[in-house]
């Protein structure tokens, strides 16, 4: 619905999408894909974590603020965390914020969870792909960014 | 000084005119309108509030956020790469754009005065203390938390405004106390007062002066070492929850933090209201804290208000506006602690 | 005719004096009465002569859990940060507790805040607490100069006027919806228990939002906080938030700016409310405190409604489970997962 209001700025802009890959999964399955030159956006870019339990609300908050136009987390698929039992746990925060998120009225498609395996470079590339079509669509993010440059007057 | 007869339609009119020039801003009324403030908690834009009517008592924002604003910038800078200019630090452009604030009542325009003593060298309060004009209203009726004038002041005093609108028959008088009240008032076609008015106004003076100073006499008799000492802080500091609501909601508490913000290359330097009820506050580098302890942070805004700030510059830090007394969530109040501390030998 | 919350300040003060004189507490957590109508003071009592000024009535809201473990800590024998427990138990404290305070004192035993052992809960049923803004709005523009409390009515009065208003009219929106009034840890009861309220809907006004478009939820959101002067009146009368360093107070890195930026000021309270998730028993305190009467309270209520329906837990219900953060289920609803078949929005 926010899509298409400005034709200029829609065909110049590119998004930028912050992603957290943890570690022995998805980061993996990002390389993989790389190695394996599957083709996706190059819209992303790769924080590495341990784990996808490493992951806090606090660093998706703040790559919003600072404008990142969407956010990937992902992890490893349930029951392959290599440190057991780390995304189970991601999981249920990541339900909580996801729904908090939405409540306070973030575009649905702007923070976004996947899982990705070491082996799967290729649902990667899809991952990356869907996830910057949905954002692409959202056109740039406003919502809890923070703008310096318009208060450094003031 | 001048003093007019206005009527309400004239100063409709005339804080319409301001404002085509200004900004001007007046006390938001209600939970609707201070949802949607124009400036700071609690100052709305005054166009368009015909009849302008001031509540009694304080206005629901302290005057302090035109003075002493919630964030002030004090340095920006670019952090860019390729940037000539990055990492220089730049004077904002000054302010000096001409704001009106009009509905305040004496007890917070004598805090302009009172944190200007602290802030006497400070360049950005007194930037902003030039560019402001402040247009207050007397009080004949108040609330029952006001207390002003125990803490010196008066309901119908003028100090520290440039206009004072006072009540009188079918309207008010507007005493232009300075250049600054007399400017704004330049051009406009008034009536001047009636001496019956005026002298009505002298007599209401005369009958409630205000500005007691035998609190502050009797505070400044007793020693500071066994005031710090008193039993009395031990229940204060067991329920105040270190809020810092007390201190923000205050027109004289002035304490500030510095930090720097960057987005995306761009940072800007910050002063921002800190609150002496929090822990962070008096926090060293070292990892002590002189004020560790809860009762102890509590009883430093009170001995701040009560007792250093009158021996460093005489009055006390307090207008006696009564709005912590209305808004501490542990009904700690500053005029029992005052009791209290004139009880101890 | 004594009302039923006179007849429960009299209870207090008798059981408050009786556990101090016995020695069996060191200090009583309570109420004593306020300087303004409609406000109480929170109190900690620790000489039994003291107890008369303990008091209960319908204005007690601040959740009292909030100051235990603090006064726990206050009234053990003093000894340096590196220095061993005393051997033996260390004194006790009694606290006044209501339904939701009780939860909370169950949340601060699980995470390992409090001691069982060493509180002696004097659990009172809520009939509701009033609040003090809603009264406040029926008589906009005159002020009040005293309250007066019946068991049903409150008389309300100031210079020139005196009216009477029904009670549960003005009660907190919190204690309206609330299903568990009756506190779930009782050592000492006082008064009569209070039993479960049905309610069809306790998460009405959540529901009502959500129904509402992403625009139009964050056209509630900015207006709803643009108030908001950071003063952490909300965050300090949580009894969850314990915290030595609050994430507002890092500055390195910094997660929020200090200032009143409408974005810094809405991610505190995102963050501030997911920090309460599965914790937050609905008390009420911090809607209550809020100088600028902002219902922050909505932010934690979402999430109390999203934990019972994903995880079916209420926060401090069940004293021997795990909370809900700090657990899972293999099987955990994942719909939100864009790598799942069928993905949307968790919880629909
Ligand atoms: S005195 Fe009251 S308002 Fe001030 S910090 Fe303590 S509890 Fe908060
Ligand atoms: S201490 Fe309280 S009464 Fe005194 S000026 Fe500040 S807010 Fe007003
Ligand atoms: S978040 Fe609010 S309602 Fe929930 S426990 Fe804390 S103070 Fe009570
Ligand atoms: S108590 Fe109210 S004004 Fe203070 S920080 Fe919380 S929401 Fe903001």
């Amino acid at each position: 619905m926010t899509s298409k209001t400005n034709e200029t700025s829609q065909t110049n802009w590119e998004p930028k999408i912050i992603a957290f890959l943890c570690n022995w999964c998805s980061y993996a399955g990002a390389d993989l894909a790389g190695v394996s030159r599957f083709q996706y956006p190059p819209n992303i870019r790769i924080v590495r974590v341990p784990c996808s339990g490493r992951v806090s609300e606090n660093m998706i908050l703040s790559a919003l603020k600072s404008g990142a136009d969407g956010i990937l987390v992902s992890g490893c698929h349930p029951g392959d965390c290599h440190y057991i039992s780390g995304n189970y746990f991601a999981r249920r925060r990541f339900a909580l914020l996801g729904n908090l998120l939405d409540f306070i009225g973030i575009e649905p498609g702007r923070v976004n969870f996947s899982w990705v395996s070491a082996a799967e470079g290729e649902q990667f590339a899809e991952v990356v792909r869907t996830v910057t079509e949905k954002v692409k669509e959202l056109g740039p993010a406003t919502r809890l960014v923070k703008k310096i440059e318009a208060m450094q007057a003031a | 000084m001048k003093v007019f007869k206005i009527s309400q339609a004239e100063l409709d009119n005339m804080v319409a005119l301001w404002s085509q020039s200004r900004k001007v801003y007046r006390p938001a009324v209600g939970r609707q309108q201070q949802a949607q403030p124009d400036y700071g908690p609690g100052w709305r834009k005054a166009e368009g509030a015909s009849p302008l009517t001031v509540p009694i008592g304080p206005a629901a924002g302290s005057v302090k956020t035109f003075l002493f604003p919630q964030p002030e910038t004090m340095m920006t800078y670019s952090l860019k790469t390729g940037d000539p200019d990055r990492g220089l630090m730049k004077e904002p452009a000054k302010l000096t754009e001409s704001q009106v604030v009009v509905g305040l009542r004496p007890c917070d325009a004598r805090s302009v005065l009172l944190n200007n003593l602290p802030f006497r060298e400070d360049p950005f309060y007194q930037a902003n203390l030039e560019r402001t004009v402040f247009v207050g209203f007397t009080c004949d009726e108040s609330l029952s938390t006001c207390f002003c004038e125990q803490m010196g002041g008066s309901p119908l005093d003028s100090d520290g405004l440039d206009i004072a609108f006072s009540r009188a028959e079918n309207g008010y008088l507007a005493e232009i106390l300075t250049p600054k009240g007399e400017e704004l008032m330049a051009g406009l076609n008034l009536a001047p007062a009636a001496n019956s008015d005026i002298t009505a106004l002298a007599d209401r003076r005369k009958e409630r002066p205000g500005k007691d100073t035998a609190i502050l006499n009797t505070m400044q008799g007793k020693d500071l070492n066994k005031l710090y000492e008193a039993p009395l802080w031990q229940p204060l500091g067991d329920s105040c929850i270190n809020c810092g609501a007390c201190t923000f909601i205050c027109p004289t508490c002035y304490c500030f933090d510095i930090q720097d913000e960057v987005v995306k290359g761009s940072g800007r330097r910050i002063r921002y209201w800190d609150s002496c009820m929090f822990p962070l506050y008096s926090l060293h580098t070292t990892g002590h804290n002189p004020r560790g302890r809860k009762l102890q942070r509590t009883r430093n805004r009170f001995m701040h208000k009560l007792k250093y700030f009158p021996e460093r510059f005489g009055p006390f830090s307090c207008v006696g506006c009564g709005r912590c007394v209305q808004d501490c969530p542990v009904n700690i109040d500053i005029r029992e602690v005052m009791a209290d501390l004139l009880t101890v030998e | 005719m004594p009302t039923i919350n006179e007849k429960i300040s009299e209870e207090i003060r008798a059981q408050a004096k009786k556990l101090l004189a016995e020695g069996t507490v060191a200090a009583v957590i309570g109420y004593a009465s306020g300087s303004l109508p409609m406000t109480v003071k929170p109190l900690v009592v620790r000489r039994p002569e003291d107890c008369g000024k303990l008091l209960w009535n319908t204005f007690c809201v601040l959740n009292l859990a909030n100051f235990l473990p603090e006064v726990l800590k206050s009234v053990e024998p003093p000894r340096g940060p590196r220095d061993p427990k005393p051997e033996g138990p260390l004194p006790k404290v009694a606290i006044m507790a209501t339904g939701c305070w009780s939860r909370n004192i169950v949340v601060q035993i699980q995470e390992h805040q409090v001691e069982r052992e060493r509180v002696v809960v004097m659990g009172v049923g809520s009939r509701g607490m009033v609040s003090r803004r809603k009264v406040e709005a029926l008589f906009a523009g005159r002020e009040i100069l005293a309250v007066e409390e019946l068991d049903h009515d409150l008389i309300v009065r100031g210079s020139g006027f005196e009216e009477k208003i029904n009670r549960w009219s003005v009660v907190r929106d919190n204690c309206q919806t609330c299903t568990h009034p009756d506190p779930l840890l009782v050592d000492v009861r006082i008064g009569e228990p209070v039993s479960d309220r049905k309610n069809p809907n306790p998460f009405k006004q959540v529901d009502e939002l959500e129904a509402k478009s992403a625009a139009e939820r964050w056209g509630w959101f900015t207006s709803e906080f643009a108030t908001c002067i950071r003063c952490y009146a909300c965050r300090n009368a949580c009894p969850l938030c314990y915290c030595p360093t609050c994430f507002v107070d890092d500055a390195k890195p910094q997660w929020v700016g200090k200032s009143l930026d409408a974005t810094d000021t809405g991610l505190f309270h995102v963050m501030r409310a997911y920090h309460c998730a599965g914790r937050c028993t609905d008390c009420g305190a911090c809607e209550s405190v809020c100088p600028m009467g902002i219902n922050m309270r909505l932010l934690t209520k979402k999430l109390n409604k999203d934990v019972l329906n994903l995880y079916g837990i209420e926060a401090g219900m069940q004293p021997d489970s795990p909370l809900p953060l700090t657990t899972y289920k293999i099987n955990d609803p994942q719909k939100f997962i864009v790598t799942e078949a069928g993905a949307g929005k968790e919880g629909e």
